[in-house]
């Protein structure tokens, strides 16, 4: 394609990161329409919006992961999601013996559904609940701090971190010259880290010398020759990984399968009625909203032309998965939840060798907490004075989630 | 000629004009299944390999991107080669055999308006859960309806039915209430059904409420007197909603059981014919008022579908356990 074909993309100009996290579908639908691969200014980046664009630069021999410019600020280097060959094959086998679903098998159950009961106690017999705060969260972070070794530290500092780096890792917006157009946006993630750091630290120099069955400390010591551990320099910024999206993204994803439901209370009530659609439920739920909606990206290794458009070797591309499940060449009336649209496979969880290492250990966290709602609530209703606020472009999902039920 | 079926590593034969569960429950191969009219869904399950011709699967119930991904309604799908299949989780284990039946009317009793009691003597006992129903063959019309028992699982040689007439219907009008008389053989084929309670074992004896529209009191009294057995003390609500007093039955009975059980409350209510004997009003509002926890409770409910659905929802309405919620699927004959 010559330049004089391509679609005048000025528009562009003017998007702003405040609108993209407000909305992003509205800027994304056009970037579908007009140009599945394109130069966003305020990104500074190429952006990658439909299925087929989205996955074949996720799996492509000529693309390698490559962290996104804020990404790299907030979490440093080696981060699993922004590195490739030897180190990556090395993160990869360090975090997904935990994550096995025969390994997860075994004890997910007796982890998440005595989590879940706790929380519920605590409000099932109010009659009114805001369920982002007082459960999907609070559920998502307790499961995974516990796998990892984090029982001391308490689920609101969990959540207050992956917030925190949350908005340092989406602090996106580049200027002109290519720099962070806002760089006091660092400051809060930095003010975590340095927390993280405090509290972390001296777990690890105790597992250095008593291993235990928790994750953190078989990335320390698995694989490694007796009496050596990995580096924490090494490991921390993967820690960081864990502790923004694996923390957040099953509440994020419990959360809109929720809200998905209660725009079709005929479909909510179908599935409170059998469990046994509950997977299905958040399958869509995750198509619907996708909770990791555009925060990884991949670099080319040499020219290549994608969509029609050039790209030189060197070239970073934003893999815009939120927006590639609402791609109408693969969904009809993508913007709506529906329980019963033909099971498509969808890219909640991202493709290639990146694609996510958590889900089958994901999956099961949102299901058994859904599950355990469910029968503890059966008459859940949202409360309808509140409305539902979404927000992210990185990482999203509904800020609060009103519900009320008779008790 | 007939094709081997693989289900849950059983291996059964399949006639090629028989559907699939109809093969499975016959060689004691448990398959989930309620309605076994197409219309529930419970019995999907996935065809792994061979093929299967989907019958009168209903639209609605199996769409067609579900059949593009190799979903079956087994109640209804027909094997056209050797097919492998898998089901829900409890698929494949071993369950009371499927049987035809022959049967002998043992007595005809009017018992309410337009309702009847009917029994059938067995040749041989028969080995069901109480709760599950049973399909007569209507004498020479190819039809074939479903009746509940009303039977514990020791009444084994004899089965109670409850018959409405349906005006003009075909089993009721026609037959039994028509030309039906002790003596007569009825050819039916059972057990069938997933509406009865869970074995012995898992059953801790918690608080029922049971539902009966009309003659959906039929499998009640089954559910009930079983429960009662196992924990004799334990609370069951069990709720007949009619129309009239003429409709209600057994009323000794259940005076007799009650007196037996202190936890037995059974209480008729009547929607549109008053009587100060009575409660008036819907069965399930009847419960609203009267429980203010479902919690740790289950429920039991069969009769008309708009009865049931109300059920349903004034189960969770006071927050019964989903899990715990039961209902007879199929849509019984006689129901309005
Ligand atoms: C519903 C919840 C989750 C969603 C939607 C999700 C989604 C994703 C996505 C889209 C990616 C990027 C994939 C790509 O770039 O192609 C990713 C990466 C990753 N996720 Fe998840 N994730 C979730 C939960 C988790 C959990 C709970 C864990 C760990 C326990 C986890 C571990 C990881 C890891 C380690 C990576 C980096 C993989 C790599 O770069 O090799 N995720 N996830
Ligand atoms: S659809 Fe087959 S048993 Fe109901």
């Amino acid at each position: 394609m010559t330049t004089t074909e391509r679609p005048d993309l000025s528009w562009l100009d003017t998007v702003t990161m405040s609108e993209l996290e407000r909305d992003p579908y509205t800027t994304y639908e056009r970037l579908r329409a007009e140009a599945p691969l394109a130069y966003v200014p305020v990104l500074g980046s190429y952006v990658a919006s439909t299925t087929e664009v989205c996955r074949e630069v996720a799996t492509s021999p000529d693309f390698e992961a490559v962290i996104t410019p804020a990404g790299g600020r907030t979490f440093g280097h080696p981060a699993i999601i922004g590195v490739n060959g030897d180190i990556h094959a090395d993160l990869r086998s360090m975090v997904e013996p935990a994550l096995q679903p025969a390994e997860v098998d075994r004890w997910i159950d007796d982890l998440v559904r005595p989590i879940a009961r706790r929380y519920l106690e605590q409000f099932e017999d109010d009659g009114h609940a805001e369920l982002v705060a007082q459960y999907c969260e609070p559920v998502s972070v307790r499961s995974l701090g516990d796998l990892l070794g984090l029982q001391d530290v308490g689920s609101d500092k969990l959540r207050e971190w992956f917030a925190k780096l949350n908005r340092s890792f989406t602090n996106a917006a580049m200027d002109e010259n290519g720099e962070f157009a806002n760089p006091e946006g660092f400051a809060e993630g930095d003010a975590a880290k340095a927390e993280i750091r405090a509290i972390v630290d001296p777990l690890i120099d105790r597992w250095i010398v008593e291993p235990d069955d928790s994750a953190i400390s078989h990335w320390l010591h698995d694989g490694m020759p007796p009496g050596q551990t990995r580096d924490r320099e090494y490991i921390y910024p993967t820690i960081y990984v864990y502790l923004l999206g694996a923390m957040q993204e099953p509440g994020h994803g419990m959360a809109s399968t929720l809200v998905g439901l209660f725009s079709r209370p005929e479909q909510l009530e179908e599935v409170v009625d059998d469990p046994a659609l509950i997977p299905r439920a958040i399958s869509e739920g995750l198509r619907w909203t996708s909770p990791i909606w555009s925060a990884t990206a991949r670099i080319s290794t040499k020219p290549v032309t994608i969509a029609g458009v050039d790209l030189p070797a060197g070239t970073p591309v934003m893999l815009s998965y939120g927006s590639a499940n609402h791609d109408t060449g693969q969904y009809e009336a993508p913007s709506t939840y529906d329980l019963h649209r033909p099971p498509l496979p969808h890219l909640a969880f991202g493709a290639g060798n990146h694609a996510c290492a958590g889900i089958y250990f994901a999956n099961h966290v949102m299901r058994i907490a859904l599950e355990e709602l469910f029968e503890a609530i059966p008459n859940l209703e949202r409360d309808t004075r509140e409305g539902v606020d979404f927000w992210g472009w990185g990482f999203r999902g509904p800020t609060s989630l009103h519900v009320t039920w008779e008790v | 000629m007939s094709f081997a079926v693989t289900a849950g590593g059983h291996r059964v034969e399949c006639a090629p004009s028989q559907t699939l569960l109809d093969a499975c429950l016959r060689a004691g191969v448990w398959m989930p299944n309620s309605c076994n009219q197409g219309t529930c869904g419970t019995c999907k399950l996935q065809v792994l390999s061979g093929e299967v011709d989907h019958g009168a699967s209903p639209r609605d119930t199996l769409t067609d991107d579900e059949r593009a991904t190799g979903l079956a309604l087994a109640c209804q799908a027909r094997p056209l080669a050797d097919t492998e299949v898998r089901g829900h989780g409890t698929a494949g284990r071993t369950t009371h055999r499927l049987r035809d039946l022959t049967t002998t009317v043992r007595a005809v009793e009017d018992i309410a308006r337009d309702t009847r009691r009917v029994l059938l003597g067995l040749a041989e006992p028969l080995a069901f859960e109480p709760g599950q129903y049973v399909e007569l063959s209507v004498p020479g019309s190819g039809a074939r309806r479903q009746y509940s028992l009303a039977n514990t699982a020791d009444e084994d040689k004899v089965l109670e039915l409850h018959v409405r007439r349906v005006p003009g219907g075909l089993a009721t009008d026609c037959w039994l209430f028509g030309g039906l008389d002790v003596g007569d053989r009825v050819e039916a084929t059972g057990p069938l059904g997933d509406f009865h309670l869970p074995p012995a074992e898992d059953d801790d004896g918690g608080p029922m409420v049971l539902i009966g529209g009309g003659t959906g009191l039929a499998p009640l009294v089954g559910i009930a007197r079983t429960a009662l057995a196992r924990h004799p003390t334990r609370e069951v609500r069990l709720y007949h909603g009619v129309r009239g007093a003429a409709d209600l039955y057994d009323l000794d009975r259940f005076a007799e059981l009650a007196a037996a059980h202190p936890g037995l409350t059974f209480v008729p209510v009547l929607s549109d014919e008053p009587d100060p004997a009575y409660r008036g009003g819907f069965p399930t509002d009847a419960f609203l008022e009267d429980v203010a926890s479902g919690r740790g409770w289950s429920g039991w409910l069969c009769g008309p579908p708009a009865m049931v659905e109300a059920g349903v929802k004034a189960f969770k309405r006071r927050r019964m356990s989903p899990r715990h919620i039961h209902r007879e699927k199929f849509t019984p004959a006689d129901a309005s």
